[in-house]
């Protein structure tokens, strides 16, 4: 393939980079569809890929959703998808507790009912999921009772976050050996409109400061997620493609992970941020540059109708 | 002498005639609260008599503590309760107070703040009469309000961000919406990331708090608290003070030997508190810059070792 970077996705390059690969990953939010309505033309690309012989696969940040509740949506939304082919953080956690930690007791989760149902399924007890409000002084916080069998604290997106929760988190991270997940950084949640919604980011953040310890990150652009879709089915990353709407997440698991990468205009990041990441001499910036970029994904879908 | 250069300097252990050469050489004595003066419900041994004697012998003594959980009055009754006599409210600078100064006298704040922090940071805003904007938790229960979907009030001109105990997410989502507008202040009373209680037990601190707002608004809050400087100009604009000729004595390099650093003050580290002996040895021998600024001058075992020199 073209060892230039960053360049417009033309309907010719189109065909020969579609040939290259046997496998496409997609991000969700701000690529496939916006908050709840479609990027127009989406639907038929991942069907078309389908049909093309192509497999697909979905690789997502978003905590608050079971692949069983993403592949409803994807259907609902017109996306002819299963659940196998959705990897989202409240599933891939659970994953990376089970077979990277090896995880052999509790989690004190905070995060969404999604995530303690996936941790369930993989038979791993969550502990402490949702509302958490304060009572008493600073010295029973102190001295919460502590679930002993709790061997790990795992935090995502949690609506209900409070003191309480931070508080528990910390007793449980006082032990050094309870080890420390979550499963994003992400800064801010997706949403259409003006309305900012912090993101898993702030929490752990929030969790990493009071325990002055650092989380291990399961999210993009951590490989794992790469990895939990590869070891169940066999990817060649070389013959993977990787169509992502952030440089910081989509993009550089791209580039960690040695796939062929293709940024969309159509969500957070732009052309202009690319190029400028292209010329810096940072080796850290240089992993995120895309090896092309189209205004939407719908662009790529004459290649494939062809 | 605070802030001179060479590696391996600081850290002297002092004792008797050493002390009392210091102090002889200082007019002001800045005592941080927590772990220094009393830890939690009980005052640290000698430290009450300490600081009556100091005040005997002319020294003019400050009390200045990132702890913004109560208003000032409350701590003048702690100090009454633990045995400190004459510990006047104007002597007692808190986060809290110097926050609320900030506000009124700095930023000259015109508009609202939304607080996100406890009845102690309310109380002085209140008290500095700087307008803020009332927690309507009952107007947060409404239906279709939820954390994706709630008003904002158009005259919040600043955010302040302390400890809290009834943080919620929804007010991380308000905080960090307000801050969206550049022109809004984003003020943090203390950047303390957990608070130390009775039986080497710990609580998350304002400065996780902070954190998540900072990490949500792409924005650095302004730090009141130590070490920031502020503080020290808040006492000194009421008291005028030389840094040459006062002492800052506290239990926590990162803040209070930090904060005296960075005012050009002389500074002694106690080990009835947070910090150990090993842990400024590290940062007086360790090559990384602005390391050596977290190195006491001094080191005493507890502030009773100032009995010796003031009884005398």
């Amino acid at each position: 393939m073209a060892s230039s970077k960053c360049t417009s996705l033309s309907g010719a390059l189109s065909r020969q980079l579609l040939d290259s690969v046997d496998s496409v990953l997609f991000d969700c939010d701000g690529v496939i569809w916006r908050g709840d309505q479609t990027i127009p033309g989406a639907p038929e690309v991942i069907n078309s890929l389908k049909k093309n012989g192509k497999r697909v696969f979905f690789v997502t940040n978003n905590s608050t959703k079971t692949r069983q509740m993403y592949a409803d949506k994807l259907g609902k939304l017109g996306f002819n998808a299963t659940a196998d082919e959705v990897f989202g953080t409240a599933y891939c956690s659970a994953m990376y507790l089970k077979n990277v930690c090896k995880l052999d007791g509790k989690v004190y989760l905070i995060g969404s009912n999604a995530m303690k149902q996936e941790l369930e399924e993989v038979g791993i007890q969550p502990v402490g999921v949702g509302p958490d409000p304060i009572s008493g002084v600073q010295i029973d916080w102190a001295n919460v009772p502590l679930d002993k069998e709790v061997q790990a604290v795992l935090v995502g997106f949690d609506e209900h976050f409070s003191y309480m929760k931070l508080n528990r988190a910390l007793q449980y991270l006082c032990n050094p050996d309870c080890q420390f997940v979550g499963t994003n950084t992400d800064t801010r949640l997706p949403l259409e409109g003006g309305k900012a919604v912090p993101g898993t980011g702030c929490l752990l953040k929030a969790v990493e400061t009071a325990a002055q310890r650092q989380a291990q990150v399961v999210g993009k652009p951590s490989s794992f997620m790469f990895e939990c879709v590869a070891s169940q089915f066999d990817l060649d990353p070389q013959k993977c493609l990787m169509v992502g709407d952030r440089l910081d997440t989509d993009i550089m698991l791209g580039s960690n992970c040695g796939m062929k990468t293709l940024l969309t205009l159509t969500g957070v990041s732009t052309v202009a941020e690319a190029e400028a990441n292209q010329k810096s001499e940072c080796p850290h910036r240089q992993r995120m540059v895309p090896d092309f970029y189209v205004d939407s994904i719908a662009d790529i879908l004459p290649a494939l109708q062809a | 002498m605070a802030g001179a250069v060479g590696g391996g300097r600081g850290c002297v252990t002092l004792r008797g005639a050493q002390i009392r050469d210091l102090l002889d050489s200082k007019h002001n004595v800045l005592f941080d609260c927590d772990g220094v003066i009393w830890n939690g419900e009980a005052a640290v041994t000698g430290a009450p008599e300490v600081v009556s004697l100091l005040k005997q012998r002319g020294k003019r003594v400050f009390f200045v503590t990132n702890n913004c959980t109560r208003p000032r009055e409350n701590y003048v009754q702690k100090f009454s309760r633990l045995g400190f006599t004459d510990v006047a409210e104007e002597e007692i600078f808190s986060s809290a107070y110097c926050s609320a100064a900030y506000l009124r006298d700095v930023a000259r704040l015109q508009g609202k703040v939304f607080v996100i922090g406890c009845s102690g940071v309310m109380k002085e805003l209140q008290d500095a009469g700087v307008p803020v904007l009332e927690e309507d938790e009952a107007a947060d229960r409404e239906p279709g309000i939820s954390i994706y979907n709630y008003p904002l009030d158009p005259d919040v001109k600043a955010v302040l961000v302390g400890y809290d105990e009834n943080f919620t997410f929804m007010k991380l989502a308000k905080a960090s919406c307000y801050l969206m507008n550049s022109e809004c202040l984003f003020l943090a009373t203390d950047p303390d990331p957990w608070h130390p209680l009775r039986g080497g037990r710990i609580t998350p601190g304002s400065g996780s708090l902070t954190a998540a707002l900072e990490t949500a608004s792409s924005r650095k809050a302004t730090v009141i608290g130590k070490p920031s400087r502020f503080m020290f100009e808040c006492i000194a604009s009421q008291f005028d003070l030389d840094p040459d000729r006062s002492l800052m004595v506290g239990d926590r390099l990162e803040t209070d030997i930090l904060f005296g650093s960075n005012c050009g003050l002389s500074t002694v580290l106690t080990l009835t508190g947070v910090s150990t002996l090993e842990e400024a040895h590290r940062y007086r021998d360790s090559e990384e810059p602005g390391q050596k600024d977290c190195v006491p001058d001094y080191v005493v075992e507890s502030v009773a070792d100032f009995l010796e020199a003031l009884e005398e």
